[in-house]
């Protein structure tokens, strides 16, 4: 065993493979061909996102998410069928974009394409299988937001945000309740059975013709109408404050501070996500060797921005032993402080540095995550060479730089707190913290 | 030390994986969940590495980096550009050879408090978090090395001490205990040369200790049970059925008998109690599945949770009836889409070189068979609907089966509503 640690070697130059866009009819095929790859991903994106769901039918598209897989003949059809060609049905809605997509391999890629496109456009939408997809994601609401992270995740809408935001993606446990299976079905007409969307195939597609698959998926559907961004107001309240939702009993709490941030147009993507890395990326990164490593408070503490087309959200989170509580949420703010006031270390600079740049062989070593990075270059606009663009940007990052964003972009004046725990144990010790406000309320209140 | 080496299409990526055959059945009774401490340790610095700075050295690559324990093995991996293989098989090799001599009373303490918020985060603060738990507790009996989970008890991680985690370093990390897979595009022999110049001094272990008795000397002898009431969203049926070990024939047809009943939406339970009478919360088809034990009987397991208005007596007896139902026959169909969702699943878990390289060191410590981790799905070609049949008939009955229920507490009395 030789003491000394050996250099590392020189890192090959990498380049995001250039994807080959293939226009047909309405829609575009966004092709990369990976030589050796025979699972092959498939993903169709619509920019129909939870951002843009009308206010009266919040949680639509979720629920038609849901409902796709009941398939072009009712009844839960569709995942067996894709399932006999050993294909995995992909379905989801973000806040920018539906999703839908199969895994398969390639040997099958044209006949789990068809059935695809048929359960994405031309799908039964019958209506007790809408009531039974309602009904039981009204349900899900609950059992997973009995998971305390889950839950103060959701709650953090209504404390940034007006308008949709305010109400979680998938609708909520009051809002979902109101839409009908009409609403679903003029919903999935307006959406995906009429505009075309755009088709991202990774993996080995040596033989495979782009303009069949795009034949096969677009039909005679029509571009997707350009979205408006509105930039959504933040409700009234005093800030910093702190929300408690009452979990009595709770051995642990379920932390997140957040605060409003620009949308991912408008940040510096480099220095935005670099700060961010910084401060909880990474398992080195300060709140996670705080909270984690010396104060062994927690199981992993972390932070990032989630960042949309109208606006974003920078949060840390955590869940903590309850007793440390009050002190977790003061020393994750301290690390905001120190960050904002003393700046990056050298050694994080190049963490930050290094792992955006020679890391990202890494990132998109299978179909899945390049798949993903296309779907997410779709669903912003990004031009096909964005990977190397911000490859780039990394590449050029200065301790300046990242100085000047922690001051930019975080903004511990402006959070909110919600913990998720037990309101009796934590109430006296979170108001002596002095962070701000404290209100308590039960999970039931938030969506009522 | 077994080195496997597979040439594979992994665009300047490498994957290093290695098993240890070491996992939470060599632990004895007072010293529960002690090889996952352990696993924690092996990041908080050893002779020439300081703590964090494995993770700090990978994760400055850009690289994936973790670690993993469970009944049989201790799994820690990396994957990183091509250019640092040689920075990380260094790494590895150096607490491998010197962890001991790294090793404070300070991060041990540190760490058995991060492990105590593991087990709150995954277990005591979880709904249904501790089923697991019960459900070995039941499975194999007292003193049997898989009665206990993996993470262990609260007030074992309380007794570790320095000197255990110095023994146990000792006992079970050496390089004859060791596979390690490497997934990249490099010639094999320059892989094979790497790892010999960073892995070929360290020492096999002095002893080998002997790993507490695994056999089962009774059948379960159900139906057990185990009931809970607790603040659980809804009701909750955890049935366990002990199935042949981990590489046995009888485990791959228990396999697929699971795959029939509770995997994908074609599944049994999928049809039966989510769409056809939906009285179980909608899981996406992933109510049915194996435990796989290698030196033990596996386990098959069966989770659904009750719908509103749905009691878990109800939803309790109507999984049993659907289970039951196995043992009157398997359609070809049915098996078939069985094997293309393993096929799938399989599939997916190795198309890319973290998970290849995993599947293969899996293979490797268990097996002695590298390859089988590429020709896992011919397995369950030749078996037949007869089998799976036959298994169900065989296994599926009350005196083979435990449940545990979670119950939601009764509602508070409505008198100050």
């Amino acid at each position: 065993m030789s003491q000394n640690r050996p250099d590392l070697g020189t890192p090959a130059s990498y380049t995001f493979p250039r994807p080959e866009r293939t226009t047909v009819g309405g829609g575009t095929v966004v092709a990369v061909h990976v030589p050796g790859q025979y699972l092959v991903s498939v993903r169709l994106v619509h920019p129909y996102g939870g951002a843009v769901e009308p206010l009266d039918a919040m949680g639509v598209g979720a629920l038609t998410s849901e409902v796709l897989e009941d398939g072009p003949d009712g009844n839960s059809s569709l995942a067996p069928a894709l399932e006999r060609h050993g294909a995995e049905w992909v379905s989801r809605i973000n806040w920018d974009g539906f999703i839908t997509g199969v895994d398969v391999p390639v040997g099958r890629l044209g006949e789990a394409v068809r059935l695809f496109a048929d359960a994405v456009r031309r799908p039964a939408l019958d209506h007790d299988d809408i009531v039974r997809r309602r009904d039981q994601l009204l349900e899900r609401f609950w059992l997973e937001a009995a998971t305390s992270s889950t839950l103060a995740m959701r709650s953090l809408g209504a404390q940034l945000f007006t308008g949709r935001y305010a109400t979680p993606l998938a609708g909520g446990p009051v809002r979902l309740a109101d839409i009908a299976p009409e609403t679903v079905a003029s919903y999935h007409a307006d959406t995906l059975a009429s505009t075309a969307g755009t088709l991202v195939v990774v993996g080995d597609l040596s033989g495979v013709d782009p303009v069949e698959l795009g034949k096969t998926v677009f039909g005679d559907t029509v571009p997707a109408p350009a979205r408006v961004i509105d930039t959504p107001a933040p409700p009234p309240g005093e800030l910093p404050r702190v929300l408690i939702v009452d979990r009595p009993g709770s051995v642990q709490s379920a932390l997140v501070i957040a605060h409003r941030a620009p949308s991912r147009s408008q940040v510096d993507l480099p220095r935005a996500e670099g700060v961010g890395e910084v401060l909880g990326g990474m398992f080195t990164s300060r709140l996670n060797m705080e909270l984690r490593e010396r104060l062994g408070y927690t199981y992993g503490a972390g932070a990032r921005f989630d960042l949309r087309r109208d606006s974003g959200v920078f949060f840390m989170s955590a869940q903590v032993e309850a007793d440390t509580t009050a002190h977790s949420i003061t020393s994750s703010l301290e690390q905001v402080a120190r960050l904002r006031e003393g700046g990056v270390t050298a050694e994080e600079l190049s963490a930050v540095r290094d792992s955006n740049t020679v890391g990202l062989p890494v990132a998109y070593s299978t179909a899945r995550s390049m798949a993903g990075a296309l779907v997410d270059m779709v669903v912003h606009d990004l031009p096909d060479d964005h990977v190397d663009t911000v490859r780039a940007g990394y590449e050029r990052l200065t301790k300046e730089d990242l100085d000047s964003a922690a001051v930019e972009y975080l903004h511990p004046e402006e959070a909110v707190v919600v913990v998720v725990g037990d309101a009796g144990r934590l109430l006296s010790p979170l108001t002596d913290t002095g962070v701000g406000p404290v209100e308590v309320r039960t999970p039931d209140e938030l969506w009522a | 030390m077994r080195l496997v080496t597979a040439p594979a299409s992994t665009g300047q990526v490498a994957a290093v994986n290695l098993w240890y055959g070491v996992g939470s059945r060599h632990e004895v009774p007072g010293r529960t969940g002690f090889a996952h401490l352990f696993e924690h340790l092996m990041f908080q610095g050893s002779g020439n590495v300081t703590k964090g700075e494995h993770f700090e050295e990978v994760e400055r690559l850009g690289g994936d980096i973790n670690a993993s324990t469970s009944t049989d093995r201790t799994n820690y991996y990396e994957t990183v550009p091509a250019h640092a293989l040689d920075r990380v098989l260094w790494l590895e090799a150096d607490r491998l050879a010197t962890l001991r001599d790294g090793m404070t009373q300070e991060v041990l303490d540190n760490q058995r408090d991060v492990v105590k918020n593991e087990r709150r985060q995954r277990y005591d603060n979880q709904p249904y978090g501790t089923a697991l738990e019960r459900i070995l507790r039941l499975a194999f009996p007292e003193g049997h090395p898989y009665h206990h989970p993996t993470i262990g008890s609260m007030a074992d991680l309380d007794a570790a001490d320095l000197d255990y985690v110095k023994s146990f370093h000792k006992a079970h990390y050496g390089p004859d205990n060791c596979v390690i897979t490497v997934v990249s595009e490099l010639d094999p022999e320059d892989v094979r040369a790497r790892v010999e110049k960073y892995f070929g001094a360290v020492p096999a272990r002095e002893e080998i200790p002997q790993a507490p008795d695994p056999v089962l000397r009774a059948p379960l002898g159900g139906p057990l049970r185990d009931e809970v009431v607790e603040g659980v969203p809804a009701a909750g049926v955890f049935l366990c059925y002990r199935v042949p070990a981990y590489g046995e024939r009888g485990f791959d047809v228990a396999h697929l008998l699971s795959a029939v009943l509770g995997q994908g939406q074609g599944s049994r339970l999928y049809r039966s109690l989510v769409v056809d009478r939906p009285i179980a919360a909608d899981d996406g088809g992933a109510a049915a599945d194996v435990l796989p034990f290698r030196y033990t009987d596996s386990l098959l397991l069966v989770n659904m949770l009750a719908r509103e208005n749905v009691d878990g007596d109800t939803l309790e007896a109507e999984i049993l009836a659907e289970v039951a139902k196995a043992a009157q026959g398997v359609t070809e169909e049915e098996l078939d889409r069985a094997r293309a969702v393993l096929e799938r699943d399989h599939l997916q878990s190795i198309s890319g070189p973290a998970g290849l390289a995993d599947s293969i060191s899996s293979c490797t410590q268990l097996f002695d068979d590298p390859e089988l981790a590429l020709t896992w799905p011919t397995r369950w070609q030749d078996i037949t609907a007869e089998e799976v049949r036959a298994a169900a008939e065989r296994l599926l009955v009350d005196e083979n089966l435990l449940v545990v229920r979670f119950d939601p507490e009764p509602a508070a009395d409505a008198a100050d509503a």
